[in-house]
């Protein structure tokens, strides 16, 4: 199947005209397969992504680029109890999850 | 909801951002696309479980609003398209990857196959979603 999804970018463009994420620490909420990851990864202090699909978050480690392996990783974990201590991040993003 | 955007405020840093980025419910237009064309065909309907969903986030967040953990500092919404090079493969994709959430309006399917046959070679079938992006500052 040749499937594209948001080719023009748009949604990279918006997200990173809203926020900067440059050497932020950001914790993303329903990271799937890292789709969006990739999109903002890219000059973060360090990304966690979290889903509760294990599945995708395989795809997500086995798939994450090369430039930016050393940023980022994935959790299995619910919104509902995230195992990380109190003021970790500087962003969180509800990525398509809410 | 309301629990979950707790956790993530307890984690966020003081003055840390809450990014809300989603689909927002409804009709999406279906249309047959080509460099020198656009075709409007039919929509996607979200069922009404996709739109209690999405209703239940907004409740939420406007709950955590109103308990003073966010203040939202911009809102937005932009387009997000998905294109296949087929008809037949839009219709594998909706049904494996948003069964129970949407699904094409009456006729849509077989109009898409229509427009699809007249249009030129480099045309696709694009179907668009409305995006809500919202920031939130934590308070």
């Amino acid at each position: 199947m040749t499937l594209q999804k948001d080719p023009e970018e748009t949604e990279t463009r918006y997200l990173n005209k809203t926020t900067n994420f440059s050497n932020q620490r950001v914790l993303e909420i329903g990271s799937g397969e890292g789709r969006l990851t990739w999109r903002y990864a890219h000059g973060a202090g360090g990304v966690i992504g979290i889903d509760l699909v294990g599945d995708a978050l395989k795809v997500a480690a086995a798939d994450c680029p090369a430039t930016i392996h050393e940023t980022v990783s994935f959790v299995q974990a619910s919104s509902l109890h995230l195992p990380f201590p109190h003021e970790t991040f500087d962003i969180a993003v509800l990525a398509w999850s809410f | 909801m309301v629990h979950a955007l707790e956790e993530v405020r307890r984690t966020l840093v003081p003055e840390g951002v809450l990014i809300d980025l989603r689909p927002m419910a409804g009709r999406w237009p279906v249309e047959v696309t080509s460099d020198r064309s656009r075709h409007p065909i039919g929509w996607l309907q979200d069922l009404p479980n996709e739109l209690a969903d999405s209703k239940a986030a907004n409740i939420a967040i406007k709950e955590a609003a109103r308990r003073g953990w966010f203040v939202r500092e911009s809102k937005q919404s932009f387009r997000f398209s998905y294109y296949w090079d087929t008809p037949e493969e839009m219709r594998e994709f909706i049904r494996e990857e948003w069964s129970g959430f949407t699904e094409l309006e009456e006729n849509a399917f077989s109009t898409t196959q229509n427009a699809w046959a007249d249009a030129g070679t480099d045309r696709r079938v694009r179907v668009q979603l409305r995006m809500h992006l919202a920031r939130w500052r934590k308070r």
